[in-house]
């Protein structure tokens, strides 16, 4: 009986997780795909500054760059703590990832 | 000699069903997280060990005291959504005993939060654990001793709860381009355990931030669930003009033990134009701040930390970056109270570091 229920915990977790990982929410890998010219790409860099100086300069001045994936977290931290928007977050990180 | 052997088959049998149970676990924690460990690019977050550390000398009314502190913080990215996150307090506080011997004094600990965070979707993120009482502005965002621009608190801090046990719901959406909505709604549980306590309560917040402008205003208010059941709400403003290097922030609290507000205005020197080296990481601070006592005893008002008598203090200040995170920082400060006026200087240094805990790149 045990077992069983272990066996339908596992699969729901298993089908769960595959669930997620086919629907991820938007990230920086998805809106770096979704750049088709230098031009959006010079245009998303200069929104997402607009948009780090306008959210993260409310707390504390500009830190220097992270590496993209200490990055990562750190938005991702931010998006929590400071209650940035989705797409606020989207463009300070691929401003900041640059 | 039977019965030996009997005994011996069993426990061979209770052993290969813990190995067959010991293998299930494994195979039932490790499936997720490495079908996780499939979906990660090579922007995935990493684990991160960050947070700040300061030593600072303090004389209030004459008596001098060393303070040391580290506040260290976890962040643990899991998949695409969730974030555990966590912050402890270790503050060492030493003053001279009997007034002119040794320094002496004790470290405080405490666990500031221990939190789960689930990114549900664009609007709404749901924490679990401990977090920081999302009451105004200052204990959430600027108490880290590397973001607050003077080093002693505000007056009113102790009015707003510091951290909670329970659940919270909070979010951040654009209303249309020019005004974003932020909110918090929690609960609290009553727990009493030293150093990760908290009170039973209800609580929110709602903020509007104007990215254009740089304007942001919002309302807290709290519900006591225990003893005199009381409410608190507070206001909080905050501007940073784009024309100039301005930091422009105030908070208002109002509560069963007391009410008051801070106003401050910090102003980087980046626009002077000489010694532009050093102008440009150098910043002054002014602020000022009132706390009028409520309906608490005074060993409640001790408890809570508020002074004893109604208060005024002004502060002024210098900080210096150095360097990305590190910064050095001098006060001074007055304060004016029917229990007596007293300076308080301040001058120590802050630093903020992060480490990766993986490959970083």
């Amino acid at each position: 009986m045990r077992f069983k229920i272990l066996t339908w915990i596992w699969i729901l977790a298993t089908a769960a997780t595959l669930g997620a990982a086919a629907d991820p929410p938007r990230t920086n890998s998805a809106a770096t795909t979704a750049i088709r010219s230098d031009a959006q790409a010079d245009a998303m860099r200069i929104e997402g500054e607009k948009r780090f100086r306008a959210n993260c300069g409310r707390c504390h001045a500009a830190p220097h760059k992270f590496p993209p994936r200490m990055m990562a977290t750190i938005v991702r931290h931010m998006r929590v703590r400071a209650t940035i928007t989705d797409e606020d977050m989207r463009l300070v990180l691929f401003y900041m990832t640059q | 000699m039977h019965s030996s052997r009997k005994n011996l088959r069993r426990r061979c049998a209770r052993l290969r069903t813990a190995k067959c149970r010991v293998h299930i676990l494994l195979l039932f924690c490790l499936t997720p997280a490495l079908l996780f460990a499939q979906t990660y690019d090579s922007a995935a977050p990493v684990p991160i060990l960050t947070g700040n550390a300061g030593f600072f000398t303090n004389v209030q009314a004459g008596t001098p005291q060393i303070v040391s502190e580290v506040n260290p913080v976890v962040l643990l990215p899991l998949g695409e959504r969730w974030l555990i996150e966590s912050r402890g307090a270790f503050e060492g506080d030493f003053q001279p005993k009997d007034g002119n011997g040794p320094f002496g004094g004790s470290v405080a600990k405490e666990l500031d939060y221990l939190q789960a965070d689930f990114i549900a979707n664009p609007y709404v993120t749901v924490t679990v654990g401990r977090f920081l009482t999302p009451f105004g502005i200052y204990n959430e965002r600027l108490y880290p001793i590397w973001i607050r621009c003077l080093q002693p608190e505000p007056l009113i801090l102790p009015l707003e709860e510091g951290s909670s046990n329970g659940a919270m719901l909070r979010g951040g959406f654009p209303l249309n381009p020019a005004v974003n909505l932020n909110y918090a709604a929690y609960f609290s549980t009553l727990t009493t355990t030293n150093g990760i306590d908290s009170d039973r309560d209800v609580g929110g917040r709602i903020g509007f931030f104007l990215p254009g402008p740089r304007i942001e205003a919002g309302v807290s208010w709290q519900k006591s669930l225990q003893d005199e059941r009381t409410n608190a709400f507070g206001f909080h403003f905050a501007w940073q003009p784009t024309a100039v290097p301005v930091n422009l922030r105030s908070e208002y609290a109002r509560s069963y033990a007391g009410s008051g507000y801070w106003v401050e205005a910090a102003y980087r020197l980046s626009q002077v134009n000489f010694w532009r080296h050093a102008m440009r990481r150098t910043e002054i601070v002014g602020r000022a701040q009132q706390l009028f006592l409520g309906q608490a005893s005074e060993d409640e008002d001790s408890e809570y930390d508020l002074p004893s008598a109604n208060t005024r203090q002004a502060d002024f200040g210098v900080n210096y970056f150095l360097r990305d995170g590190l910064k050095a920082t001098a006060s001074y400060g007055r304060q004016f109270s029917s229990a007596g006026d007293f300076n308080l200087w301040t001058v120590g240094i802050a630093y903020r570091f992060a480490v990766p805990l993986g490959r970083a790149q």
